[in-house]
């Protein structure tokens, strides 16, 4: 196999789990696994590996792909998911698909079974990672999250050396308080709407994609004392069909 | 509980009664945490049906799915009277718990009298450590350290759990403890054992320690809970209606 550069796709939200009917950001990351039957496994940890979820994994990538998942919560009941050497068979992935759900609880499971480590290998590799909401959130330094009480301020991977806040101008709370970190010293960073994603190849960004016409992706930094915000020239993956007047 | 309560024995509620009439308040707060088991909804709908119509106020707390939910885990875990913890994986729950900071909430919670209350991963977890399934195969697991000593569930139930444990006290990997089948809760006030119950008759638990390098083990017997407490009123018309509403605000 050729040396495949690091790449991560991290959606602001979107994807078979939030889009139901709208495949473009999934197509869009299956197209960069580069295999015509790629190896997907689904991480759905922040859900709690809940049931309905893999369901729908399934159901969305069976049938173009060799798709399998991890489940951390049922280790001692075999069933589907993948038992006995889960670092290898993540290392062995073209797309690893992390669910959304609560980030703080994925990453303590995840340190519990050793998965941060290996998910660091699998990127270095060239293994595809991608998710949204959590699943977007999980791969930078550091991230907004307002899932449970008070915004606060999580610790991720850190494999992508910024900031990070997803369902962006779908939650305008959330907009707010991201400006407000990073007004208070979080480091600089990105902010996607659902339905856009960002595409890292190594630590930079390479472009931005979206599965709807108006979703974006934006920049947002410290600019002397105030936090800027500039859009990422985001590009639709749909066909683009004429605008209908304003009423 | 070496296993039992709601998620085990739907027919039988005798331990899940017996931990609540720990509780001093006449309808006290029991709060469920099924995080071990990623919250599963199963779980959480058998946890209501058993105490929706019993003389408490019933509640969970999902590490996972309250998207949107304010208040402060600090204050949610504080006002409970019951503190049940349902099991699954213990590495999971341990880990879950600390990255939100519950393990000192529990532990705030039990030095100020909160019952706290489990089986399985959620009984082992308040010991000094146990024996998890949690990557497959049985090996031996650090808990919270409240209660002294070791725990290892499911002693009947689960047959390669026991000989895992045994051999982890006798070679001092764990400090000797108990193994409790299913169906067998013990009770510790403070940090003290004392004494054990069971919901079935024949289900035990054992008392294991090392002596130089030999195991030495002593059957515990426990009190068998049967019939219900006598002279509890039953809940009133207007109780059932008031159950009736709180079930409605939760499913909506």
């Amino acid at each position: 196999m050729a040396q495949r550069p690091p790449q991560i796709v991290a959606f602001g939200g979107g994807g078979f789990s939030m889009e139901a009917g709208n495949p473009l950001l999934d197509d869009y990351v299956l197209g960069l696994a580069g295999a015509s039957r790629p190896k997907v496994c689904f991480l759905p940890t922040a859900s709690g590996d809940a049931d309905h979820y893999i369901v729908r994994f399934y159901r969305r990538f069976a049938a173009a792909c060799e798709a399998s998942h991890v489940s951390l919560f049922r280790r001692d009941r075999c069933g589907q998911a993948v038992e006995g050497d889960i670092a290898g068979h993540l290392l062995a992935q073209d797309l690893i698909y992390v669910g959304g759900g609560n980030v703080v609880s994925m990453l303590g499971a995840w340190r519990a079974h050793g998965l941060d480590a290996v998910l660091r290998r699998a990127w270095r590799k060239g293994v595809v990672l991608c998710g949204p909401s959590a699943g977007s959130l999980c791969w930078f330094a550091e991230s907004l999250t307002a899932f449970h009480g008070e915004p606060r301020r999580v610790r991720g991977l850190g494999l992508l050396p910024f900031s990070n806040c997803v369902h962006y101008t779908n939650e305008p709370a959330r907009r707010g308080e991201y400006h407000r970190f990073v007004g208070d010293g979080m480091r600089p960073g990105f902010a996607a709407d659902d339905g856009a994603a960002l595409h890292f190849r190594g630590e930079e960004l390479h472009r931005a994609v979206s599965s709807r016409p108006h979703a974006r992706a934006y920049r947002v930094e410290p600019v002397d004392d105030e936090v800027s915000e500039t859009p990422v020239e985001t590009e639709y993956l749909g066909q683009r069909v004429a605008e209908p007047a304003a009423a | 509980m070496g296993g039992g309560g709601f998620t085990m024995e739907p027919d039988n509620p005798v331990l899940d009664d017996f931990v609540l009439g720990l509780a001093a308040a006449r309808e006290p707060r029991i709060l469920f945490l099924p995080t071990a088991s990623g919250d599963p909804a199963v779980q959480i709908a058998a946890f209501h049906d058993r105490f929706a119509d019993r003389a408490c106020v019933a509640t969970h707390l999902s590490l996972f799915r309250l998207h949107g939910m304010r208040r402060p885990l600090r204050e949610i875990v504080l006002e409970q009277d019951v503190v049940y913890i349902g099991g699954g994986s213990m590495r999971n729950l341990l880990a879950i718990w600390g990255a939100h900071g519950l393990d000192a909430l529990l532990a705030e919670a039990w030095e100020r009298g909160i019952v706290l209350a489990g089986l399985s991963a959620g009984a082992m977890c308040w010991f000094e450590g146990g024996i998890t399934r949690s990557s497959g195969p049985p090996e031996t697991i650090a808990g919270l350290g409240l209660l002294p000593g070791s725990l290892s569930v499911h002693a009947d139930g689960e047959p390669e759990r026991l000989p895992a444990y045994l051999e982890a006290v006798r070679t001092g990997a764990l400090p000797g403890g108990w193994a409790a089948d299913d169906g067998v809760g013990l009770l510790f006030e403070d940090t003290r054992y004392m004494r054990a119950v069971a919901s079935r008759p024949g289900a035990g638990a054992v008392r294991v320690d090392a002596l130089d390098g030999e195991l030495v083990r002593a059957r515990v017997e426990p009190e068998l809970l049967g019939a219900t407490p006598a002279g509890l009123p039953l809940p009133g018309g207007d109780v059932e209606e008031l159950r009736a509403l709180q079930r409605f605000r939760r499913r909506h």
